[in-house]
Parts: C-alpha cells; sequence; structure tokens
C-alpha cells in the first residue's frame, strides 16, 4: 500500500524543519537564562509542545494508512461532527485569557476551532466539487459554501476568536475562486481588505488600490454591474475606513489599528509591541544575537513571544540567515503543495491541498506581517513553528491529509 | 464541463495563486532585509538602551579618624524603598502596606506624594525603613511593579567624642553647585561644615558606574555581560585627624551645659589634640533623612549652637593677654626683665584703673604670677604714648592674637587688636590714651577666639616658635597611598630667651602661687598658665585660662573659654587641668575637680536651656 517513491518526502522534510525551528525558539523563550521569572505553566511549553511534536508524527503516519476516499465520505459528518464540539465549547468550554474556545477532554486541552479548519475544508471542497462551475449567474453554490463558513465564523466571534475567524473569512475567497468561481467576483471578494488595509495606511492610497481593482475586474469580467459594485464597494470601504477611524474610533482604539504604520504615536500602549518586536527583528542583523543570547526575547520585552511574536525570536537570535530561512522553507511548502494540488486529477483533492495551502499561507503572512509591522497585529500563530498544540495537531492533520491525497493519487479515481 | 477547458482552468488558477504565494513571500523578505540588514544600525543600539540601564554606583565616603587610629565618623548602610508611580498598580498598595508594616492610609498618602513629583521619575517612597521591611520587600519586589529599593549610606558616629563642630555635617548640594561642578548629581549630598566640608574632595570618592540588564518590567537581573564595562567606585580618602579621642570625649562631657569654647593642642606641632564648642548639637540627627524640626530648633536657639565659639567667639582675652604684653614691651625696650612698676592699688591716669592684686613692687615674672593690672596699664600706657601703637599689633599678630591661624576649619575668625587705623575707624579719629591704657589687660576692644589663644600661648610653650593649628595629620587614600599635611611652623625672630624665660617662670607662677593654684596646681605634673576674665557688659563675665604642661617639655598647650561663668580661675582652670591631667596621665584623679566642674552651672541668660 505505502508506496514511498510516491510520497513527498520533501514536505516531510519541511514539515519537521519547521517544527524544529519552533521547537528552538520556543525553547529560546522559555528556557532562556532569566527564564524564572516567568510562570511555570510557560516555563512547561516547550515539554508540551515536544510532546505534541511526538504525538503529531503518530497522526502524521497513522493518516497515510487510509484510504483517501473516506477523507470524502466522512467530511459531512467530521464538518457537523466538529460544529457540535464548539457548540458545546460555548457553554462548557474553559475560558483562556478571554477566549472560550477550549475543551478539555482527558488530559488534553483542545483548541476546537483549529479542528474546525480541517472540517469546514474538506466539507467545503467536498460540496464544491459535486456541483457545476460556479458562474457569475448561477450564485447558489457560492452562497451555500458562505454558509459552510458562517457557522463556524459566527461560533468563533462567539468565542471570542476572532483570530481564527479572519481566517476563514480569508479562506473562504480562495475556495471559490480554485472551484470556478470567475476572477472578477473572486477579486471584488477580498478588494474590501486590500482596499481598507491601503487606507489605514494613507486614504489616498486606498482610493489608488480601489481604482486599479475596479480596472482590473472590468478587463476580466467586461460586466458593467460588477465594475459598478467594485467601485462603490471600493469607495464605501475608504469612505468607511476613514470616517470609523477618525470619528467613530476613541484615539486609543484608532492608535492600535494604526499603530503599526505609525508605532510612535503610542509607544507604551498599542505602539509598544509593535516597536519592541521590529527592535526584535532590527537588531538581530545578519547573523543574529545567538541561541538565546536575544536580548529583546530573554528580557521579556515581547509579548507572546512563544505564539504571535515568535517570529522575532527567530529574527533576534539567528538574524536575516535564520529569518530568510524560515521564510523560504514556508515558500517551499506552498510551492510544493500547490504544485501537488496542480498535478492531482481529482478536483476534491485538488480544492483540499489548495485550501490547506492557504489555511498555513493566511497564518504566515498574518502573523509575520504583525511581527515586521507590515500588518496591524491580529494574534495569529505561525503554523508549525509557534506554541499551540492544538494548532500544532492540526496543522499536522491537514498536511497529513494533503500528502495521502498525494501519495494516493493514482488510485484516487475522478470516477466512482 | 469539458476536460479541456477544466485543465486550463487549473493551469490558470495554480499560476495565480502561485503568483500569491510569491508576492506575500517577497513582501516580507524584503521587509525582513529592510529592518535586518538596512535598518540595523537604528535598532541594534534600540535593544541595547532597552535592556542596559547605567547606574551610578556611589563611593563610599572617606572614614575620619582619631590619631590613634579610633573611628569617629564611619558610614552606616540606610534602606530606602523607591516608587517610579507609572509603573505602580494601585491595586497594590494594601499588598505594599503589608510589607512596609504600615498603615495603608500613610503609604496610600506617600505614594500620592510621589505622584504628584513625577508620573516618570523614581522617587523615593520611604528612606530609612527596617532591614526586615527591606529585605521582606526586595524578595517579593516581582509581584509589585513598580517598587524599587536602594542602599544608600549615612554617616555615623560610633565614638563617644562626638565632635559636631569638627566633623560638620552634609546636606544636599543646592542646584547652583550642582550646576557649577562637574560629576556631581542631583540630590549628592556634601559637606556643609567641618573636616567635611573642607576635605570633601577626599572624602567624596569616585563614583562608579555599573552596567545593569534589566528586563521589560524593569527588574534588574544582575550586572550585564562580565562586568568589563563596568567601572568600580573608588573609595573616598581617609583622614587621620590629630584629636585624641578619649580627651576629645572628656572635654565635651567637662562643657556640656556650659558655654564657650576650648582647644587644646600639641604646642610642638600645632596639631590640635582637642576642639569642642558649647553647647554642641547631635550631629547623628542631621545625617541620612534630615530630621527637620531638630535642624530648626538648632537653627534658631538663642545659644547659636552652630556656631563654632573655639575657633569664631571674639571675646577679650582678659589678663590671659598679659604674657604677649610682656613680651612685645620688653622686645620694645620699654622694660627689661628687671623693670619693676610699684601697684598702689590702681593706676590713675585721667581715670584710676583697678588693680586687685596686693600693692607693691612688681616685675614681669611677679606681674604674671599675681596678675597685677598696673605693670601692664603703665606699659601699654607708655607703647601708646611713645608711638609704639601699630608695632604692638604687629607684634601680638606674630603669635596668632588677630589674625587668622589657617586651621583646617571653615568660618575661622579674626580677633581684634586695633592699631591705629582701626582705632580711627573706630573712634573717627576722636581717641587718646584713656582708650588705650585697658588693652594692657587684655580689655576692650582686644578680642582672641579659644583658637588663637591656644596658638599664642604654644609659642610660649614652644620657646617661641608660631604653630598653624591643624586636624589632620594625613590622609590615606584607597590605594594605599598616605599624603601628609604640611602645616607651618615658624621661629618668631624677635622673641629674647632670656625675656620669655621670665615669662614662662611667671606663668608657673600662676599655677604653683597665684590664682590657677586652686584648680590647676597637678602634683606630679608641671603646669604653667594664665587665667583671664574678660568684663561683660551685657552679664556674668567669661572666664578664660590658658595653660601648658609638662614645663620642662610642653606636649599640651590649653586655651579655654567659658561664657558668662565669671572668674576664669573658678571656671575655665578646672577644665584646662582636667585635660592636661588626662592627657598626659590617661587618667583622672582628681574626681572632686571633675566634679566640681560637672556641676558647674554658667549664669546664662535663661530663656532657653542650654543644649546637650
Amino acid at each position: 500500500m505505502f508506496n514511498s517513491q510516491e510520497f513527498s518526502w520533501s514536505v516531510v522534510f519541511i514539515w519537521m524543519a519547521l517544527a524544529i525551528t519552533g521547537l528552538v525558539a520556543i525553547y529560546s523563550a522559555t528556557q532562556g537564562p532569566v527564564s524564572q521569572f516567568l510562570p511555570s505553566y510557560i516555563q512547561e511549553n516547550f515539554t508540551r509542545q515536544a510532546l505534541w511534536f511526538g504525538l503529531s508524527i503518530v497522526v502524521l503516519v497513522a493518516v497515510q494508512f487510509t484510504s483517501p476516499r473516506t477523507f470524502q465520505g466522512v467530511s459531512y459528518l467530521f464538518y457537523f461532527f466538529v460544529l457540535l464540539l464548539m457548540v458545546i465549547t460555548l457553554f462548557f468550554g474553559v475560558e483562556v485569557s478571554g477566549s472560550k474556545s477550549w475543551l478539555r477532554i482527558g488530559p488534553l486541552n483542545l483548541q476546537v476551532g483549529e479542528l474546525m479548519k480541517p472540517a469546514t475544508i474538506l466539507a467545503v471542497a467536498n460540496y464544491l466539487t459535486s456541483r457545476r462551475n460556479i458562474s457569475a449567474e448561477n450564485m447558489k453554490t457560492a452562497l451555500t459554501a458562505l454558509a459552510f463558513f458562517a457557522a463556524p465564523v459566527i461560533l468563533l466571534i462567539l468565542q471570542n476568536e476572532t483570530g481564527i475567524a479572519v481566517v476563514f473569512l480569508a479562506l473562504l475567497p480562495v475556495m471559490l475562486f480554485w472551484s470556478g468561481l470567475p476572477y472578477g467576483i473572486s477579486l471584488l471578494m477580498v478588494s474590501p481588505a486590500l482596499v481598507g488595509y491601503f487606507t489605514v495606511l494613507e486614504w489616498y492610497w486606498g482610493l489608488a488600490a480601489m481604482g486599479v481593482i475596479t480596472l482590473v475586474i472590468f478587463f476580466l469580467q467586461r460586466r458593467t454591474w460588477l465594475t459598478v459594485s467594485s467601485f462603490v464597494l471600493g469607495l464605501l470601504v475608504v469612505i468607511g475606513t476613514e470616517v470609523a477611524l477618525h470619528q467613530v474610533l476613541q484615539p486609543y482604539q484608532r492608535a492600535r489599528v494604526e499603530s503599526f504604520v505609525n508605532p510612535t504615536l503610542d509607544p507604551q500602549g498599542a505602539g509598544w509591541n509593535v516597536l519592541q518586536a521590529k527592535t526584535a527583528i532590527g537588531s538581530g542583523g545578519l547573523y543574529g544575537k545567538g541561541f538565546m543570547e536575544g536580548t529583546q526575547t530573554q528580557l521579556r520585552f515581547l509579548p507572546e513571544q512563544w505564539t504571535d511574536f515568535i517570529f522575532c525570536v527567530i529574527g533576534e537570535e539567528f538574524g536575516f540567515f535564520g529569518s530568510s530561512l524560515v521564510l523560504i522553507l514556508f515558500a517551499a511548502l506552498f510551492l510544493r503543495l500547490l504544485h501537488m494540488a496542480s498535478t492531482h486529477k481529482h478536483p476534491f483533492a485538488q480544492l483540499v491541498i489548495v485550501g490547506v495551502t492557504f489555511i498555513y499561507f493566511i497564518h504566515f503572512i498574518i502573523n509575520i506581517g504583525s511581527a515586521t509591522s507590515v500588518l496591524p497585529v491580529i494574534g495569529l500563530p505561525l503554523p508549525f513553528i509557534s506554541y499551540g498544540g492544538s494548532a500544532f495537531l492540526t496543522n499536522t492533520l491537514m498536511l497529513a491529509i494533503c500528502l495521502n491525497l498525494d501519495l494516493y493519487k493514482r488510485s484516487f479515481s475522478i470516477y466512482r | 464541463m469539458h476536460a479541456n477547458k477544466q485543465k486550463q482552468d487549473v493551469r490558470t488558477s495554480i499560476r495565480i495563486l502561485q503568483a500569491v504565494v510569491l508576492l506575500g513571500f517577497f513582501v516580507l523578505i524584503i521587509r525582513v532585509f529592510q529592518l535586518q540588514i538596512i535598518d540595523y544600525e537604528t535598532y541594534s543600539p534600540l535593544s541595547r538602551q532597552n535592556s542596559l540601564r547605567l547606574e551610578v554606583v556611589n563611593p563610599a565616603r572617606g572614614l575620619i579618624l582619631d590619631r590613634n587610629g579610633k573611628i569617629l565618623v564611619e558610614n552606616q548602610p540606610i534602606y530606602s524603598i523607591t516608587i517610579t508611580p507609572v509603573n505602580f498598580n494601585m491595586e497594590n498598595v494594601p499588598k505594599l502596606a503589608k510589607f512596609l508594616r504600615m498603615e495603608e492610609d500613610s503609604v496610600l498618602e506617600r505614594i500620592q506624594e510621589a505622584r504628584d513629583f513625577s508620573w516618570q521619575r523614581t522617587s523615593r517612597l520611604f528612606t530609612e525603613v527596617p532591614f526586615e521591611v527591606f529585605s521582606d520587600i526586595q524578595e517579593n519586589i516581582w509581584q509589585l511593579p513598580g517598587i524599587g529599593h536602594q542602599i544608600e549610606s549615612k554617616r555615623h558616629y560610633p565614638s563617644e567624642a562626638i565632635a559636631p563642630h569638627v566633623m560638620g555635617y552634609l546636606r544636599e548640594a543646592t542646584r547652583e553647585e550642582y550646576l557649577k561642578s562637574e560629576g556631581m548629581r542631583l540630590g549628592e549630598k556634601i559637606g556643609r561644615s567641618g573636616l567635611e566640608m573642607v576635605y570633601e574632595d577626599y572624602l567624596k570618592g569616585e563614583y562608579g558606574t555599573e552596567y545593569l540588564q534589566v528586563n521589560a518590567y524593569g527588574q534588574t537581573l544582575g550586572t550585564y555581560g562580565n562586568g568589563e564595562l563596568n567601572i568600580p567606585p573608588e573609595k573616598g580618602s581617609d583622614l587621620i585627624t590629630t584629636l585624641d579621642a578619649d580627651l576629645q570625649a572628656l572635654a565635651e562631657k567637662l562643657m556640656t551645659g556650659k558655654r564657650g569654647g576650648l582647644v587644646a593642642m600639641d604646642p610642638q606641632s600645632g596639631a590640635i589634640l582637642s576642639l569642642v564648642s558649647a553647647p554642641q548639637y547631635d550631629i547623628s540627627r542631621l545625617a541620612g533623612r534630615m530630621d527637620f524640626e531638630y535642624w530648626q530648633s538648632i537653627n534658631t536657639n538663642s545659644h547659636t549652637p552652630l556656631y563654632n565659639r573655639a575657633i569664631a567667639a571674639r571675646q577679650p582675652p582678659g589678663s590671659t593677654f598679659k604674657p604677649f604684653m610682656g613680651l612685645v614691651g620688653m622686645h620694645l625696650g620699654i622694660i627689661t626683665p628687671e623693670t619693676e612698676i610699684y601697684n598702689s592699688g590702681a593706676y590713675i591716669r585721667g581715670r584710676a584703673y583697678g588693680d586687685l592684686a596686693e600693692p607693691g613692687d612688681y616685675d614681669i615674672e611677679s606681674a604674671l604670677t599675681w596678675s597685677s593690672n598696673t605693670y601692664f596699664f603703665w606699659l601699654m600706657d607708655r607703647i601708646g604714648s611713645d608711638g609704639y601703637l601699630n608695632d604692638w599689633a604687629d607684634l601680638i599678630n606674630d603669635f596668632g592674637i588677630g589674625p587668622r591661624n589657617q586651621i583646617d576649619l571653615p568660618f575661622e575668625a579674626t580677633g581684634i587688636i586695633p592699631d591705629s587705623t582701626y582705632m580711627n575707624k573706630a573712634f573717627g579719629n576722636r581717641w587718646g590714651i584713656g582708650d588705650l591704657i585697658s588693652l594692657g589687660v587684655g580689655q576692650g576692644l582686644v578680642s582672641a577666639s579659644p583658637l588663637q589663644m591656644a596658638v599664642a600661648v604654644s609659642s610660649i610653650a614652644n620657646n617661641g616658635y608660631r604653630v598653624q593649628p591643624h586636624l589632620v595629620s594625613h590622609i590615606q587614600h584607597s590605594d594605599g597611598e598616605i599624603s601628609y599635611t604640611n602645616p607651618m611652623k615658624e621661629k618668631i625672630d624677635w622673641i629674647n630667651p632670656r625675656h620669655l624665660q621670665a615669662v614662662q617662670k611667671g606663668m608657673r607662677g600662676v599655677v604653683t602661687e597665684g590664682s590657677g593654684r586652686f584648680y590647676a596646681n597637678l602634683r606630679d605634673i608641671e603646669v604653667a598658665g594664665k587665667t583671664g576674665t574678660a568684663q561683660n557688659p551685657h552679664g556674668e563675665n567669661h572666664g578664660w585660662f590658658i595653660a601648658y604642661a609638662p614645663v620642662s617639655n610642653p606636649q599640651i598647650a590649653v586655651a579655654v573659654l567659658m561664657e558668662n561663668s565669671g572668674y576664669g580661675s573658678i571656671s575655665a582652670a578646672p577644665i584646662a587641668s582636667l585635660l592636661i591631667e588626662q592627657y598626659l596621665k590617661g587618667e583622672i584623679e582628681r574626681s572632686h575637680v571633675l566634679n566640681y566642674v560637672l556641676n558647674f552651672e554658667p549664669k546664662v541668660e535663661k530663656e532657653e536651656e542650654l543644649l546637650q
């Protein structure tokens, strides 16, 4: 059954490399020379992560002995089961730092929202590949797919896990796009985020982005109503963002949003993390300060440095060499996975692999973008590197499914 | 769904997604390159400033020791709790109060004061907290963000001899001084009087610097690196004084409850063995956290305890002036050792100047022994009438009476030896011989401090040398090197040994037969001296006694001024003799004299009790 020739060893190698980089960074952030100032439950993070890593290897191997058809078969069941778990969590979950998203199962604390990612990808992939191509006229399929996303997003917002909710919202256009949603409409779906982002930088940049997107949509689709909606939506986003920033939001809230552009607006408050993160990465230089030698890391100038700001640990202690190595590893992973998707014949497998790739990619962009203050700080972990057992396990599970689909691509026929 | 069409779509879609991924990758890697390579110079110093704190390490101030190595002034650690209000969470007030063992309200009040002072700066919340409180807070500092601690030191006076007027106190430097001097820190305490002031530059030492590693909560995590950047502080130099701690302790005890000043010195070198000004003040209450109430009280007390009478008093020396009159008279050729002057009970010149000595003929020796005024009225009359007034003033100045004697203490005052210029100024050119005659017996305008009289009597004891009074014999630097002070000692060349002998004999007679015989005549130490009583128009007369011993080889010279205590022979002489006894014998045998002095009460204006 297991054909090692067919198995994508390179992806496993990248996975291993990222996981070990993560363990090294977590070790440095929690076991450093002055770690006695840290609470013990944080000092134990390294050991826990190592255990999760071990468990994940088991999962990765075990998944390879499953039939790829199983994933398609159980996808709806799995989706509704996890959705039920999330509802249960909402009532019986454990609250950790403001988010009621943890379910205690025996000795494990499981973040159910993480498990929702593979569940949604599998279910949506199954649904979309069982339909015809989505056209601009037939939006019913797209709206049903939207419903698959809406349920977990609402639950995540209720659990106060807006970070993960953002991931789902960003994944939706990608999966619809792959399923044949016209390019223009796909672009229209992501345009509010892009226009909003540029508006926060400067309002005229937002207008420029709106103009470019509208132009691209016009050339792609040549539909008047689409072009007009893009124009109107873009304008509304620019105006809405400006009004929100200057009229609705309190100055401190505005400072939080804008701090990634200008951290000195509020150096003690919202700008603090941004400044310290940039200082950590910037002071790493070419070679870095060395393992466990990073002053910003070891002296706790960075908050959440084992999760949201773990890239700063790598950047500070291993310099440009270390941080670009991590970036290259991720880029290689994404390109390998996209290649996997493009060479697969089965649309379900394609869509699953693309979905998983973009789950990683969204985390990657937001996490490192926040740490390097390209983006506002949205608390998301870096896949395979940040501390967090549930995330590590589900990320590995998703990767294992992709590997499985790839491994059996010859036997996983498109014909039933 | 056409298979080819789908294949085409997949290929385009994958290109687009690859482009998105690569775009994301390049944006981030360019951003990282910008931060780590291009802007490295910006962020590297930022991270260093972040995690390093430069702290100034105070040097230990130099010690002050007596001539035998006994410590007179040392340092004692005091523990302070500090607060940086911006980092302090008000919810921690009850916890802090518990550690401080104080009421919440009073802690809150102090925190409020610190907040009002500065939101960002660290200020002292409580100083001189007990060590247990300090170590409790130190242990639990992580629970109290914004709270800090520091160890400072204050002066401590372990000896029975306190000598506040010699040691001096420290006070915070003023803003002007801080701005003027390089390397001084705001809030630094500097010597404000006494040796602390004169030897400030030696005592203070050199600041050290320490680079401390701090974390984001401001907790200090120890020294940076291996401390290779640190500069250790250099301890201040120690002063080895000429004081004799036992003698000083006795002198202070004897002067308790009295008003006046005394100086005891080695007549051969000018080394001061004891220097007391009464009333004294409790210098330890001015150390560390200053007791402001006490400071106010000693500043406003009518007996002016801060005033150093031993070096700054200006009182007529009375009859203690006579030996110097004699020497000047003989040098000017007006008298010889054999010249005899008849005392009829008063000297008549325009009016009668009284003389309490038995009527009869007196030469210089007996005139001193019996303190005949007539002899010296006559002598002063001659000096004035023969136009020697300015010569007389110069010659008296040579003994150290009048000018400053360059003692290593601040605020030394000059005395007054009126020459014609002075008289012109004082009397507006309308002065005559009648205004001069009383100067001959050390009354009227003539005035001197105990220090001046001690220097003067020393030159009689050491056969005609002017010595420079000094309190520090050498300075021991922290590197072990020693620098010696170089006090002056000059022969007064005009003094004739034969003249000096006559005066010395006369002064010995004062103690054996004259007014000093009751209290100053020791059984096995030959003391020579002269009593004096300064007329005080405002109240009880001031008593003086100057003395030296042993006559054959003088080792101690003493000058004592007792304000408002009547005759020198009964007020100042017993004190001087007890000091001589203590210094030369090491103990006091005449307990009756000791008790007499301890119970002696001056007739001061009783508006306020004399301080301890």
